[in-house]
């Protein structure tokens, strides 16, 4: 399994597409650190809503807000078009008849192309934090932050972010966004299993999370629109807005299991039975 | 049977209502050299897939190694095969793709034929290019590589010089034929008459699924219904075989004549000739591989 995990990742990582994905991922946050930065700076400009607001106090929240921008439409397309072309995408070469004649058990490949592909998004998504918070403290300094406490009659006061719990917080952040889309890897992986085209299997993945979120944003839909994949991404926010751990992070990641339990199981069983016809 | 590397009984392969291939069976043993012949869709690249466990059959039993085919059964690294064309990473170079395919299965590249596999590929330092500047020739070649790398004692090659320009094809035939006289046991698919015709001891000829005839090349051409023949006095013998009942039409050709047989066998001739009184100096199928491989084809029957 270990030696197919290598093999796995050098193919992955000497393609001009991961090095297109990691460039963009390094480009775009920095842009956003810049507009941050450039927007908001004591000259009459737009400080933003949310954690964009917040990140004028400190670099070490910047991360944040490059995060919240990034999290809910890149960094899907992103890793849905890692997820949807483990298998996919060496079907349509005609690699993938050649590995399973190798032979290569299709439970091992499966197993071991979903964890590069997962070890990948995880790595866009620390990339895009690292950047954004290399830049953030480069602009606006690594300092503790205030939040002001909201409008009289609020359940919230202000409260106080030393330098450690931003970076802990941070850290927590990165990783619940990187794990929030564990469902997607699990969708692209099962839809990567049923089609031989590459380009099918991640628009049906990236198309599944567009749909989600449109659902999700259509209250109507009551409880079961804590179902849906996308419907806990931003929990992680009020660590920062709020300074709570909210439930909602806890929910995101049973929903996520629950997806990963479901759509691998599928994958592996429609794998192992498919045939090969690429 | 003992001593068969393959063994195909009953082979039947569905697509929904498509039956792609129809109780099927044949077996190769060590150091033979088997042709899989066939036409567009009459099931030969069904077949090999169903044998490297790509695809799973629908009904019959397919061995390898006498150990029944599964996806991804141990047997295979016993196996070298080209199914289709060569496929690689193309963002990787030559030498690249065969140390990762090789690791795949977590193998030591070090144990590994690759003097004995560049040495076939004979691609000079293009190994260490991108495979996506290779032309198709190279690929294949590269391909050649790959399935030689574990020394295999099978090669299954499903339509090898597909997409080659002639320069080529003779390149992989010869190179075929250089792994045959070194008694590797082989399995050929291909639509390319002559190449089976030079490689193959034995042919397998499939139409729409089923096995249309089986035997040595000798024997399938033989088989066909045109006998070429010459004696000392070609006048009286064109009067004795029209006269056969077994004979549908006698032609002059050449020196000697050519003998449509309705339903008899080329000995028939031969004791009528020698009967006769004439001194019979050649018979011999008239055609090729190709000739009887349409014939086949055209007649759909079943010769043994």
């Amino acid at each position: 399994m270990i030696s197919l995990v290598r093999t796995e990742f050098a193919k992955a990582l000497r393609r001009g597409r991961t090095l297109a994905i990691g460039l963009a991922l390094v480009g775009l946050p920095s842009l956003i650190v810049f507009a941050i930065h450039a927007r908001g700076n004591g000259r009459g400009g737009d400080n933003g809503e949310g954690l964009f607001r917040l990140a004028h106090q400190s670099g070490l929240l910047v991360p944040a807000a490059v995060l919240e921008a990034m999290s809910a439409f890149l960094l899907i397309v992103i890793a849905g078009s890692i997820a949807g072309d483990i298998i996919a995408g060496d079907a349509a070469s005609g690699n993938l008849r050649y590995l399973l004649m190798r032979p290569v058990r299709r439970g091992r490949l499966l197993v071991a192309k979903a964890f590069v592909a997962g070890t990948l998004i995880w790595g866009c998504t620390i990339l895009v934090t690292v950047t954004a918070l290399v830049g953030g403290v480069l602009f606006f300094g690594a300092h503790p932050i205030t939040v002001p406490g909201l409008a009289i009659g609020s359940l919230f006061g202000g409260f106080h972010l030393t330098v450690t719990t931003l970076l802990e917080r941070l850290a927590i952040a990165t990783a619940y966004v990187a794990f929030g889309y564990s469902a997607l890897l699990a969708l692209g992986t099962f839809f990567s299993t049923v089609t031989d085209v590459p380009a099918g299997a991640i628009g049906a993945t990236i198309g599944v999370y567009v749909v989600s979120e449109i659902l999700d944003g259509i209250t109507q839909l009551g409880v079961i629109r804590y179902g849906f994949p996308t419907h806990y991404l931003a929990a992680w926010e009020p660590m920062f807005t709020q300074n709570r751990f909210p439930h909602d992070m806890l929910a995101g990641v049973a929903v996520q299991l629950a997806y990963v339990a479901v759509f691998l199981s599928a994958a592996l069983v429609w794998f192992n039975r498919k045939d090969i016809r690429s | 049977m003992a001593d068969a590397i393959v063994a195909v009984e009953g082979l039947s392969k569905h697509f929904g209502p498509v039956l792609a291939v129809d109780d099927f069976s044949f077996t190769v043993e060590r150091s033979q050299v088997w042709g899989l012949l066939g036409p567009n869709g009459a099931g030969k690249t069904t077949t090999l897939r169903i044998l490297m466990g790509l695809e799973r059959p629908s009904r019959g039993n397919v061995r390898l190694f006498d150990a029944p085919v599964t996806p991804s059964c141990p047997q295979l690294v016993r196996v070298g095969a080209m199914v289709e064309q060569a496929a690689f990473v193309p963002h990787l170079s030559g030498l690249t793709n065969l140390r990762l395919w090789w690791e795949a299965n977590g193998a030591r590249f070090a144990d590994a034929d690759l003097d004995g596999a560049l040495a076939v590929a004979a691609l000079g330092d293009a190994i260490h290019r991108k495979v996506r500047t290779y032309s198709q020739g190279m690929k294949q070649r590269l391909g050649f590589a790959r399935l030689l790398l574990g020394r295999p004692e099978l090669l299954v090659l499903d339509e090898p010089t597909n997409g080659l320009d002639p320069g080529e094809i003779r390149e992989i035939r010869e190179l075929i034929g250089r792994l045959t006289l070194q008694g590797a046991t082989v399995l050929l698919s291909s639509h390319h008459l002559t190449e089976v015709e030079q490689v193959c001891s034995d042919v397998l000829v499939m139409n729409h699924g089923r096995l249309v005839a089986s035997g040595t090349v000798s024997e399938l051409i033989g088989a066909g219904s045109s006998v070429y023949v010459e004696v000392d006095d070609r006048e009286r013998a064109y009067t004795v075989l029209s006269a056969l009942p077994t004979v549908a039409g006698v032609l002059l050709q050449g020196d000697g004549l050519l003998v449509d047989l309705r339903d008899g066998r080329r000995s028939d001739l031969a004791n009528a000739l020698v009967g006769a009184g004439l001194r019979l100096e050649t018979i011999s199928a008239n055609q090729n591989l190709e000739d009887a491989f349409l014939g086949l084809l055209d007649g759909d029957r079943v010769v043994s």
